[in-house]
């Protein structure tokens, strides 16, 4: 009733589709014209089968096939049968996809037989002879033999009827199989051979291409009649819903391979969304017959079908715009058609039937495949050849882009050169400004030397004028008192006993002795050889200190006495101390050699002496408080023997701020122009290339202490 | 003979000193500046030479702390050429006549103190004439307020006679007159 549709006329090529697969090769004659239908609007919807067969309101058939269109509604129809000459044979119904099916034989009035052959009875591959549902024709004798069919279907109820004998029909069925086995062979093949070819090449389109067959070959499959052999009977649902399932999916596979085939997206955009609309119609479809709405789901499916019919414009205009194997693919489709307008023509009698007419669409189709195969290979082919343009086009700019990139890498050398000179310009320079900064601090280092050499000659011109002045001050006045002292002795000589005047000549002598006062000159004679004797061991110790302190082979490493190198440094020193402080002195009498620059050490001394001496000169007092205390020994700490000297002086001391910077070059309490600041920092310049630790203890007011060890 | 004062620590240098000197000068050696503090005040000192180096005291700081009170004798510095800044300021100051420089040349030395000695005593003579010179002004000073005063004195015996002149005059004038 109202939501019944009905389709008339052949209107999609997926029809003609069906239409071809339930012709058979051997029925000649279709029983169209004899079968009647009951017309729904006049009976009433339950009725038993004997009251249906007697009702009035049946309507005969003029096609050669009936078509009762796509219903969810029971269909009645009859034949009536001669029981003379047709008892015995079978009555054939070509249409495998009927949900129920059933057939009564009804002998005067009275049902003698039955028979379920739709989808759905499980009963159907058991019972009938041949893919098609059968129905044998009793035997008895009766006046009005009359078949009843009770059907009802989700698909179109396409009725191709004919009565036959066993043989014939089973002969029939067993052509159709062989054929139908070559055909399904072809489709194994072409699966399996694209199959291989994708897991090879790896091209998706393959993949794509065996699903179209593998649907394709499903859906011809199913509507041969040979569901049975996919095994699903034990499954009805799926089973009901078989046939839409493979519409869908041919229909899918069909649309995402003629898609990617001919590039759509790419040649002709328009057509590939109209190909996704129908995608999603289909999908539609797919999720209709999951809920059931069979009828519904099928009238999509129908609808859609009208898709394939793109597919001949849309390789067209692929080809025009280049796309060879476009060609093959129009070729195949077109192939198809006509093999579906063959099959189609031969149903309506326009051409006659023949097993060719009859096996046109397998074979068109099973053509197709194979074209389409070859269609592939040429698409295989135009993509080789378009990535090996592409590969050129890629390589060609690869080629240019080297081509920049060398050019951008001249300009970036150039660049980097350019720098680099100015660089190494900089850097000579730079180069130039140490050397001449170097060559500043070894002048600076040179005249803080001639500084302290200076000093040093000063002191020892002093230290040797003292002796050298007595020495030759006695000399002469030496001179002048043995001169009295001759002039006595030349008296004394002159005396003689035998003298008359001896005794006055006695008296003159002594007061001659009296006045030249003999006594004292002896006494005085006495000290000026002592002053002489002493000079001159002073001047020979000055001396000695003098070639200690100025080894100046002092850069060489050599074996030395610390305590040898303090005296020689306070000699040279003596003068200039003598009047800024006592100098006192502890040396260790066990201190072994050490190895080191005595020269240099020398300078470190003196320079630290120095600084003692003048952190107390010109302090408002008394002259014994100003002391410089020496002393050497030998200490152990850390696992090692060390030659400790301890310089300590009772100055001024030094605050935190002046101790720490101390050894800073340049770095001077002194106002300017009197030190160079550098003192300290060559005096930690020369205990650094000995290794030797330093370290000053400072007390403002109270004076300092440097201490250095020396490692052993 | 001519009194010298030697002040130096180095106690061969005083004997060579005197041993050079005693023939010619009354020398008087000490190491200590107190001593020769002592001996100037006990003994007429001419001529004072002293190291400019010493231990406690330089040349220079004897020389400043003995010129208040004894500012004449004539003074003279036995310096290491070192020392010469020290020397050049004391002269600067008029503080020394001459500097020696070490080791000393006797006949130059005995040459100098000599002349240290002659400008002593030109110096004191100088001074004892001065006094003289002094002594006549005084004298000079006082002879003139004496004559001063005498003539003041014949001054006011003028003036009186003057008057009794005068009055002289006018009493003959009135007597002309009245005549």
């Amino acid at each position: 009733m109202g939501c019944s549709i009905r389709i008339r006329g052949l209107r999609t090529a997926w029809i003609g589709v069906f239409l071809a697969m339930i012709s058979t090769v051997g029925a000649q004659e279709f029983i169209g014209t004899r079968v009647e239908s009951l017309d729904q609007s006049l009976t009433p919807a339950l009725m038993g089968v004997e009251a249906v067969a007697l009702s009035e309101n049946w309507s005969a058939h003029t096609d050669r096939v009936p078509n009762l269109g796509l219903s969810d509604d029971v269909q009645w129809i009859r034949v009536i049968l001669d029981s003379k000459t047709e008892n015995g044979m079978l009555l054939e119904i070509q249409n495998a996809g009927i949900d129920e099916l059933t057939g009564y034989m009804i002998c005067d009035g009275k049902v003698t037989a039955s028979f379920e052959r739709g989808v759905i009875a499980s009963s159907h591959v058991e019972s009938t002879m041949g893919t098609y549902p059968t129905f044998p024709i009793p035997l008895t004798e009766c006046d009005e033999l009359t078949v009843l069919f009770r059907l009802k279907s989700s698909k179109p109820l396409l009725l191709p009827m004919r009565i036959a004998g066993p043989r014939e029909i089973i002969g029939d069925s067993h052509q159709r199989d062989v054929l139908f086995a070559a055909y399904f062979g072809v489709i194994l093949v072409m699966l399996l051979y694209n199959l291989f070819l994708f897991f090879s090449v790896g091209d998706r389109s393959y993949l794509e291409y065996s699903l179209f067959i593998l649907m394709i070959g499903g859906t011809q499959l199913v509507l041969n009649g040979y569901t049975s052999y996919l095994q699903i009977q034990s499954l009805p649902w799926l089973n009901h819903r078989i046939t839409h399932f493979f519409g869908v999916f041919s229909g899918l596979t069909t649309i995402v391979f003629v898609q990617n085939f001919l590039r759509l997206s790419r040649y002709v955009p328009w057509l590939h969304k109209l190909l996704n609309f129908y995608f999603v119609i289909y999908l539609i479809a797919f999720v209709l017959a999951i809920f059931g709405q069979l009828i519904w789901s099928y009238n999509v499916i129908n609808f859609c079908a009208a898709a394939i019919f793109f597919c001949i414009p849309g390789s067209i205009i692929t080809m025009r715009k280049g796309y060879a194997p476009a060609k093959y693919f129009l070729l195949a489709f077109t192939i198809f058609i006509i093999a579906v307008l063959v099959f189609v023509l031969k149903d309506s009698g326009i051409i006659p039937y023949n097993a060719w007419t009859f096996f046109a669409l397998p074979l068109g189709s099973a053509i197709e495949m194979v074209v389409l195969s070859l269609a592939l290979a040429s698409r295989i082919n135009q993509l080789k050849k378009e990535s090996a343009i592409a590969r050129e086009e890629q390589m060609r700019s690869l080629q240019l882009n080297e081509r920049l990139v060398r050019e951008q890498n001249n300009v970036l050398e150039d660049r980097v050169k350019s720098r680099t000179a100015d660089l190494e310009e900089m850097n000579s320079t730079m180069r130039a400004t140490l050397e001449e900064l170097q060559s500043a601090q070894q002048q600076l280092v040179q005249s803080e030397k001639l500084a302290s050499i200076g000093q040093l000659t000063a002191g020892i011109a002093h230290e040797l004028n003292n002796p050298i002045n007595f020495v030759s001050s006695s000399a002469q006045s030496l001179r002048r008192d043995f001169e009295d002292l001759n002039e006595v002795v030349d008296a004394v000589k002159t005396l003689d006993p035998a003298m008359e005047d001896i005794g006055s000549k006695v008296e003159a002598l002594k007061s001659k002795l009296a006045k030249l006062d003999i006594d004292f000159t002896q006494r005085e004679i006495d000290e000026l050889l002592k002053g002489i004797e002493d000079g001159t061991m002073r001047t020979s110790e000055i001396v000695r200190g003098l070639r200690i302190f100025s080894r100046m082979d002092g850069d060489n490493f050599i074996q030395a006495q610390v305590n040898e190198l303090i005296e020689s440094t306070l000699i040279v020193l003596r003068s200039n101390l003598k009047d800024v402080a006592t100098v006192r002195y502890t040396l260790a009498d066990n201190l072994p050699l050490v190895t080191c620059q005595p020269g240099r050490l020398n300078q470190v001394f003196m320079n630290i002496i120095t600084n003692a001496a003048q952190s107390m000169e010109g302090l408002e007092r008394e002259f014994e408080d100003n002391e410089v205390y020496i002393q050497t020994a030998l200490t152990e700490s850390i696992g090692q023997s060390w030659i400790e000297v301890r310089i300590k002086d009772s100055g001024v001391g030094m605050p935190e701020g002046v101790k720490s910077q101390i050894f800073d070059p340049f770095f001077t309490t002194k106002p300017v122009g009197e030190g160079t600041g550098l003192g300290l920092s060559i005096v930690m310049g020369i205990l650094r290339d000995h290794n030797a630790e330093v370290e000053v203890e400072s007390e403002e007011g109270l004076g300092s202490e440097f201490i250095i060890r020396f490692p052993l | 003979m001519i009194n010298v004062l030697y002040l130096d620590d180095e106690a061969h240098n005083l004997t060579a000193f005197r041993a050079a000197f005693r023939r010619d000068f009354q020398v008087h050696v000490t190491t200590e500046p107190t001593e020769a503090v002592r001996i100037l005040r006990e003994q007429p000192i001419e001529v004072i030479i002293s190291d400019q180096k010493m231990p406690k005291l330089s040349g220079v700081e004897f020389f400043e702390l003995i010129m208040p009170d004894y500012p004449n004798p004539v003074r003279m510095l036995l310096t290491g050429h070192a020392d010469i800044d020290a020397v050049i300021d004391a002269i600067n100051k008029g503080q020394i006549y001459k500097y020696i420089s070490k080791p000393w040349n006797e006949s130059e030395l005995k040459a100098l103190v000599q002349e240290a000695s002659d400008l002593f005593h030109h110096r004191q003579g100088m001074a004892s004439e001065g006094a003289k010179l002094m002594q006549r002004m005084n004298e000079a000073r006082l002879h003139s307020t004496r004559i001063q005063r005498l003539t003041e004195g014949q001054v006011e015996l003028n003036a009186e006679k003057t008057e009794d002149i005068a009055r002289l005059a006018r009493e003959i004038t009135q007597l002309l007159d009245s005549n």
